[in-house]
């Protein structure tokens, strides 16, 4: 009889604690949606601003050319494989897609920021420091370019200060099946 | 000799108060630890939401019209003459209104974040937490604005009161079509 007892109250804390889970979970859920869609908002409007900045930039040289009627120039080559590059990056964050995909997002980046460099001292023209640094004010890293770098590894890997950010995405995605009983 | 403790009803009390205690404490750490584990399992979710839905479209309409903006003050410059001259003041206008748009500014408000807080603030006294990063960014912009305040008066008064909004994102918009019209090029961005 003793020992029923004390398996059916291991079985009683068991539920207690079950139902709060549940609860929290709930709970949980919502606030990792909120803070999740804030950081995502930010981080998407910070990489696509820059890329959109190129972007516009490389397609009204085009129309400058077009109309001045220069086609085939090294500005226009730079444009034409500019325009290519920031085609090919994702406008989804990656990791919710397959962690499998062979784009090297940092790369792409360095390979855009270095093309859009290129196509500045073609047209005789100071690069937004965009593609230097980061302009933004709320920047607090000390290294500016490597930090900048280093943003657009984090989308998909785990690096430096902000790895309680990013690990958000790192290998595989969280679920609560690890954590749960 | 069945139930003794049935005799003594100050015993029983007691007994329920640890029960009631001993469930309450089993909740509340099932409820901790389901918490973060909920967290965990939707945070992920969240960020590829507001990254595709939010944050990449509004920067890059955002990005595209800086880039354009860019790109005409540059081949304007390189050029001169009464009508490009005008043309690049305008451009040079634009392009300062344009930087000055925040992110902030112009994101859309998450209702269900919103409607979130204020559940906590009615359930008890303090608020929801805000991501620390995004608290800090908003810190720094509110330091800027007090900055602006303070050299709008001495400067040259450029500052307007009051953050731009969207409506004038769309106005600078159409203000560099037209420009973009009047420099007789065409741009083809979707």
């Amino acid at each position: 009889m003793a020992d029923f007892d004390l398996e059916s109250l291991i079985h009683v804390e068991q539920n207690f604690y079950d139902s709060g889970y549940t609860d929290g979970f709930d709970h949980g859920r919502i606030h990792g949606l909120i803070e999740g869609r804030a950081l995502g908002r930010e981080k998407g409007f910070e990489m696509w601003e820059e890329l959109g900045f190129y972007e516009g930039f490389a397609l009204t040289w085009k129309g400058i050319f077009a109309m001045q009627g220069r086609e085939d120039d090294r500005a226009s080559n730079h444009i034409r494989h500019l325009l290519e590059l920031i085609a090919q990056f994702p406008r989804v964050n990656l990791s919710a897609s397959d962690t499998s995909s062979e784009l090297d997002i940092p790369k792409l980046f360095r390979q855009i920021r270095s093309r859009y460099k290129a196509l500045c001292s073609t047209l005789g023209v100071r690069p937004s420091l965009r593609a230097a640094e980061n302009n933004s004010p709320a920047e607090d890293e000390d290294t500016e370019s490597q930090a900048e770098l280093r943003q657009g590894l984090t989308v998909t890997g785990n690096g430096g200060e902000r790895k309680n950010v990013w690990k958000v995405e790192g290998k595989g995605r969280p679920t609560g099946q690890d954590l749960s009983f | 000799m069945d139930s003794p403790w049935d005799e003594n009803p100050d015993y029983n009390t007691s007994r329920e108060a640890e029960w009631t205690r001993m469930s309450t404490d089993f909740t509340n750490v099932g409820y901790r630890e389901g918490i973060t584990a909920g967290k965990e399992s939707a945070l992920q979710e969240g960020f590829d939401s507001g990254f595709a839905n939010v944050g990449a479209p509004i920067g890059r309409d955002l990005g595209i019209l800086r880039g354009m903006c860019s790109a005409i003050v540059t081949s304007l410059t390189s050029s001169t003459g009464g009508e490009t001259e005008s043309m690049a003041i305008e451009a040079r206008d634009i392009a300062a209104k344009l930087s000055d748009i925040r992110f902030s500014d112009i994101s859309p408000r998450d209702l269900e974040a919103e409607e979130h807080a204020r559940q906590h603030l009615e359930d008890d006294e303090h608020g929801m937490d805000v991501n620390e990063e995004i608290a800090e960014k908003r810190e720094v912009e509110g330091l800027e604005d007090m900055l602006a305040k303070l050299t709008a008066g001495t400067s040259m008064g450029a500052h307007e009161t009051g953050r731009p909004t969207e409506d004038d994102v769309r106005v600078l918009k159409g203000r560099l079509e037209n420009l973009v019209q009047r420099m007789g090029i065409t741009v083809n961005w979707s």
